[in-house]
């Protein structure tokens, strides 16, 4: 079995199963084909969207849009997004409901006492105290082996996750454990969703179980759910005709595919899957499948089925739970009991819930306890139905597609991850996208790609069926319904963008006070700019601006696995979801060119190749810049207040030290927080998580702020004087020959060679992330090295490599280098001060020093003590910075906008403390815009249609904490303004934003 | 074993032989397929030890007087410093002494310090007695080894000793690292510099 295939020799393991792989995705490629045409023809009414579809994909994807009445969860938005959220997958339901069986501080014993009541198969991960390691902990059957509960250690190796003894890795926790709810590999059976979770039919319902985290095993919802097997037709008290109308026009249209299905399907499929061979092949998937593992994970979807004899059963009933899932929120249970849990929850998570409040615990935010189990917990009737149902979308991909679509032609993360590296550079639009809101969209996303991903399991579902069984209606129906979605994805895109923004705009925060939230970034619009126009610049050094480009686009940064890079060139081009699907099938990488043209709902899947880190690094970006969250306002503050005052600073040092150690106490925020959502463990091993942190903060944090570090620093060094001293230097050590510099015998690179290292210093000041600018001066090392080496044969160390050094970086006479040593030195994440980059980055700032006091060196031969002394202190600030400082430091900020009758408004970021009054923020105000009679200034909090004025003994940073940990966000702003009637202290009407 | 970097740097004075034992370690790592470096002046040696793997990474620091003043750079955060001699250079040990100096005065205050006499296969024109080295040594708590680059002696000994110096973590994990492991080995080569 797989288990036993050593993993990381992905090629071999790829080849090995690939054929009968391609031939199985032929097949239900193939399939789809026919459908989609089956749809076409059933469904041409459906379409009312004015929207500019084309062809078949925009009538198939009315019927999908409209469908959402019946799901009818009242959404606030786009209602269209329930039907289509319906198809989710097991992925997405793991995804979505990991408070619930993510339980990483459960114990042993708790997890045991919640296991017990549970039927077998299902599971918990958590975190044993003993091993160190997360485990999978599973309820075994009654009879196996004494032990009711089994526990899986999960191992967490090089930027995957796999169970102790299987050869089969996976990208993240949630692969993992969805791929053992579909075959077992190692386990004794395969995982089993709890019920509700299994049968969950919209992204509400799955949200009101992961609102109880924990809790939910104590819930009724949970009892509850297992024990009623869901009526085949419930009829729920929404369910409109409309719905019935459309439901009817469905299951026809799903009988005749089913029809169609049947006739032609079949044959086609049989003799290239047949069920025992792709058995094998499973188990077959050995190996380091991480990454292309999403794709077998849908594959097995399917297959599920066959390992259930009732499968037929389950998705006839799954089939009907769909179907009530259409006409009604409420999922099919019978018992009120549950039913009056979910409007419960469904009142709390209408709004979206609160942002963790300042220093929010890592701990269960939203695993509060449930009410016991009113129920007795009677196994399930249909234990292994869930997947079925659930076999759909994939929340995975969620986090790479969630970005607005529209205003990113590149579609960066999902499609054009890929291409980067291999990619020559992209322009990337400099305006960054309007903060999305996070559940709104992903749902969206998740949608499109649910679609897919079901559309796909059921084909090959039904590939697996002996040929003579009628083809479940259900299945049809799912893909049909799939298909639609699939194909409508662009259509999708446009509404979402629409709604998004409209959604970002009730979520913002007060800081934006000029700007809608849409615009947030537009704090740092200079910045992105500056970036993207340099980007194009011509490098004659390979990858290296590509790499940067990289991080522009998709936040990928250099860790891509092989097979990343062999399917890059397949994407590149690609900017759409469909002709993403096409180019992977024409790409080295799968599926056979006869799949191309039909074979789009892959593409879904392309999402997922985009590794962890990218997609946590994508997420935590996201994050930032969504002010509703914590994190993103403390990010977004932190960014405007540097940008409006640069002055503050006593020195570049204290410059970057202060940038450094914000980005410090953000990473050391996002690891106790619980703002990512999913948490970062699930995605990310261990030891790895740091750096993945490291690389988003430089994304959040450096990204906006590279012009204006740049110009902070080189005023500093010209006011100081030292710019005009280390031209003078550098021009003068130019002229000395290599061995008056300390070169001892070595061939020095001639002028070609220095014109090239040129090059690369250029394109190093373009990067932003430190470790991108050491990584190509490690390059530049390199070059020297090999010169020197390729000259001599021999290998020389430091006694021939620094002066040399000293000597290049001499002839290239870039002053700036000077700055860019220090952004690195002062930036460069601590934990790689002590490897390769951080020794010839210390060598680089030495033969920079060494220049720099080159004409007190020739008097002396040695360095100025002040030199001396420079370097001590920076050794020590280096070496004791590691101490994690806390967040408080970057809370105090406060943006208030000064309103003016005749000028508009003009806003300002000021440090305000906790415990500063609203008449102390006055006087501050009133310095900081110039005003020349502040008795008739006031503080106001505007909301959207109050505005209020604040009492002087008030602190407006406890307003805005206590505001901000609302359940419903709004948008509110402080202004400073003046008061129309002089009658002051109206009472701040927040009830405890004061009184705390 | 958990792996685990120890920051370790090695002065030299110019002229003890430097290149030639530095070329050799660099080479016998490339034999073993060890990740190349950039070039030979920073190199990493993995030793393991006890429940753990010490991943050396060894930062060479120029020896010209010029670049003395650049060492704070080079030692901060070290867990280790190697300091080599040439035993037929007098110079160069007493050029040693004000290393330590150096390092007792501005180093990391639990840096384990390692004395290493090169070119012990040059016995016959020793000016440095090991008696006196040793002694020296012992006088300031440091690891003292001869050794020869020419025929790989007492190199792996070095950082072995080294190893076990470096107080071990509180608790230490599985980790798998392994990659890095070059046990095998005729030792390299003492080496100049560390």
């Amino acid at each position: 079995m797989a288990s036993s295939t050593p993993s990381g020799n992905l090629p071999s393991g790829l080849t090995d199963r690939s054929g009968s792989f391609f031939k199985l995705i032929d097949t239900f490629a193939l399939e789809i084909g026919e459908l989609k045409k089956e749809m076409v023809q059933t469904s041409p009414t459906a379409d009312k969207e004015p929207m500019d579809l084309q062809g078949l994909e925009s009538e198939v994807s009315g019927v999908y849009l409209q469908s959402p009445h019946c799901g009818g969860v009242g959404v606030e938005r786009d209602s269209g997004y329930d039907s289509l959220r319906r198809r989710m997958s097991v992925l997405d339901r793991l995804t979505q409901t990991h408070p619930v069986w993510l339980l990483l501080a459960v114990s042993e014993e708790e997890a045991s006492h919640i296991l017990l009541k549970q039927p077998p198969g299902v599971f918990l991960v958590r975190k044993s105290a003993a091993l160190q390691r997360k485990v999978l902990s599973v309820r075994l059957k009654e009879d196996q082996s004494g032990t009711p509960i089994s526990h899986f250690p999960v191992r967490e190796s090089q930027y995957t996750f796999s169970l102790d003894g299987s050869g089969i890795s996976f990208a993240d926790l949630f692969r993992l454990v969805a791929f053992y709810c579909i075959s077992r590999d190692l386990l004794p059976f395969t995982l089993k969703l709890p019920e509700a979770i299994a049968s969950a039919k919209t992204q509400k319902e799955l949200e009101e179980v992961a609102q109880l985290g924990a809790g939910f095993w104590d819930s009724a919802l949970c009892s509850q759910r297992r024990t009623s097997p869901c009526p085949r037709r419930p009829l729920s008290r929404t369910l409109s005709p409309q719905r019935t109308n459309r439901n009817r026009e469905v299951e026809g249209s799903q009988q005749r595919l089913a029809g169609a299905h049947c006739d032609s399907a079949p044959p086609t499929l049989r003799p290239h899957a047949p069920p025992p061979s792709f058995h094998l092949e499973r188990r077959h998937s050995s190996g380091p499948l991480c990454f292309v593992n999403p794709l077998f994970l849908q594959t097995h979807h399917h297959h599920r089925c066959e390992d259930d004899p009732p499968s037929r059963a389950d998705i006839k009933s799954d089939n009907n739970l769909e179907n009530a899932g259409n006409a009604s929120v409420k999922p099919s249970s019978s018992s009120q009991g549950s039913e009056q849990h979910v409007d419960k929850i469904k009142l709390n998570g209408k709004s979206h819930p609160p942002p963790p409040r300042p220093p929010p615990p890592r701990s269960m935010p939203r695993r509060r306890p449930a009410p016991p189990p009113p129920g007795p917990t009677a196994a399930t009737t249909r234990p292994k139905s869930m997947p079925e149902a659930v076999a759909v979308s994939t929340k995975q991909q969620q986090p790479s597609c969630r970005r607005p679509a529209p205003a990113r032609p590149p579609m960066g993360a999902k499609h054009s991850s890929p291409s980067k590296t291999a990619s020559s550079p992209i322009p990337v639009p400099s305006n960054p996208p309007p903060p999305r809101p996070k559940k709104p969209d992903l749902e969206a996303h998740r949608c499109h790609i649910a679609l897919d991903d079901e559309t796909i399991a059921k084909a090959l579902s039904r590939a697996k069926l002996p040929p003579c069984q009628p083809p479940p209606a259900v299945p049809a129906d799912a893909l049909l319904e799939n298909n639609a979605g699939n194909l409508s994805i662009p259509n999708e895109r446009g509404r979402q963008r629409l709604s998004d923004m409209s959604m970002s705009t009730s979520s913002s925060d007060s800081l934006d006070y000029s700007q809608s939230p849409g615009f947030s970034l537009g704090l740092a619009p200079s910045p992105s700019l500056h970036l993207n126009h340099q980007d194009p610049v011509e490098d004659s050094s390979e990858d290296d601006d590509d790499g940067e480009e990289d991080e522009e686009e998709d936040y990928g940064v250099g860790l891509e696995t092989d097979l990343e890079m062999r399917l890059r060139p397949s994407f590149k081009v690609r900017r759409r979801r469909q002709r993403v699907g096409v180019s992977l099938g024409g790409g080295s990488f799968i599926l056979p060119r006869a799949l191309k043209g039909r074979f789009r709902k892959v593409s879904g899947m392309l999402s997922s190749f985009m590794t962890p880190e990218r997609r946590a690094v994508k997420r935590i970006a996201e994050l930032s810049r969504d002010k509703s969250s914590y994190f993103g306002s403390l990010v977004q503050d932190y960014i405007s207040f540097v940008q409006e005052n640069r002055g503050c600073h006593t020195s570049g040092m204290d410059f970057l030290q202060t940038l450094r150690q914000f980005m410090t106490q953000m990473k050391a925020y996002l690891r106790q927080s619980s703002e990512l959502d999913p948490p970062i463990e699930s995605l990310i091993p261990e030891d790895q998580i740091d750096q993945v942190l490291e690389k988003a903060m430089h994304k959040c944090v450096l990204k906006p702020l590279k012009s204006v570090i740049e110009v902070a620093l080189h005023d500093f060094q010209v006011s100081s004087g030292a710019w005009q001293r280390l031209r003078e230097n550098l021009a003068l050590a130019k002229t000395k020959k290599p061995q008056e510099l300390g070169v001892d015998g070595a061939v020095p690179p001639d002028p070609v060679a220095i014109e090239k290292i040129c090059h690369k210093f250029l394109s190093m000041q373009k990067m932003y992330s430190p470790e991108k600018k050491v990584s190509l001066l490690l390059r530049v090392c390199k070059l020297i090295y090999t010169i020197m080496q390729d000259n001599s044969g021999r290998m020389y160390g430091a006694d021939d490599f620094l002066p040399m050094l000293t000597y290049v970086v001499a002839q290239c006479d870039m002053p700036q280098l000077d700055t860019e040593i220090q952004y690195m030195m002062e930036l460069l994440d601590p934990s790689l001060l002590q490897g390769e980059g951080g020794y010839y980055l210390t060598s680089a700032y030495g033969a920079m020093a060494l220049i720099k006091n080159f004409q007190e060196e020739q008097a002396a031969r040695v360095l100025s003590s002040e030199a001396r002394n420079t370097l001590h202190q920076w050794h020590r600030r280096r070496t004791t910075q590691r101490s994690v400082p806390s967040v408080d430091d970057f809370q105090n900020y406060l943006r208030v906008a000064l309103q003016e009758l005749d000028t508009g408004c003009t806003a300002k970021t000021l440090v305000v403390h906790p415990y500063t009054t609203t008449e102390e923020v006055c006087s501050l105000c009133a310095s900081k815009f110039k005003i020349p009679d502040p008795e008739n200034y006031a503080l106001f909090l505007v909301t959207e249609d109050t505005s209020q004025q604040l009492a002087p003994d008030t602190h407006p940073q406890r307003i805005k904490a206590e505001l901000h940990s609302r359940p419903l966000t709004q948008i509110f702003h402080f202004v400073y303004r003046r008061v129309s009637n002089l009658n002051l202290c109206i009472p701040a009407v927040m009830h405890n934003g004061n009184c705390l | 074993k958990s792996g685990r970097e120890l920051g370790t740097f090695c002065f030299q004075d110019t002229g003890v032989g430097k290149s030639s034992i530095v070329c050799r370690f660099v080479q016998d790592h490339f034999d073993h397929n060890i990740s190349p470096t950039i070039g030979a002046s920073f190199l990493t040696k993995t030793v393991p030890c006890g429940h753990e793997l010490h991943k050396f990474l060894i930062w060479d620091t120029a020896g010209q007087e010029r670049f003395h003043s650049l060492a704070p750079m080079y030692y901060r955060g070290s867990a280790a410093a190697v300091i080599v001699y040439d035993i037929t250079k007098l110079d160069s040990f007493q050029t040693l002494k004000k290393w330590v100096k150096e390092l007792k005065e501005h180093g990391p205050e639990d840096i384990v310090v390692a004395i290493a006499g090169n070119k012990n296969d040059l016995g016959d024109i020793r000016e440095v007695p090991m008696k006196e080295a040793k002694e020296f040594a012992e006088s300031i708590a440091a690891i003292f080894i001869e050794t020869s680059a020419r025929n790989a002696v007492n190199v792996e000994e070095l950082f072995q000793k080294i190893s076990k110096q470096i107080p071990p973590l509180e608790n230490p994990e599985v980790d798998s690292n392994d990659s890095f492991k070059l046990t095998r080995q005729p030792a390299p080569s003492a080496r100049r510099c560390c």
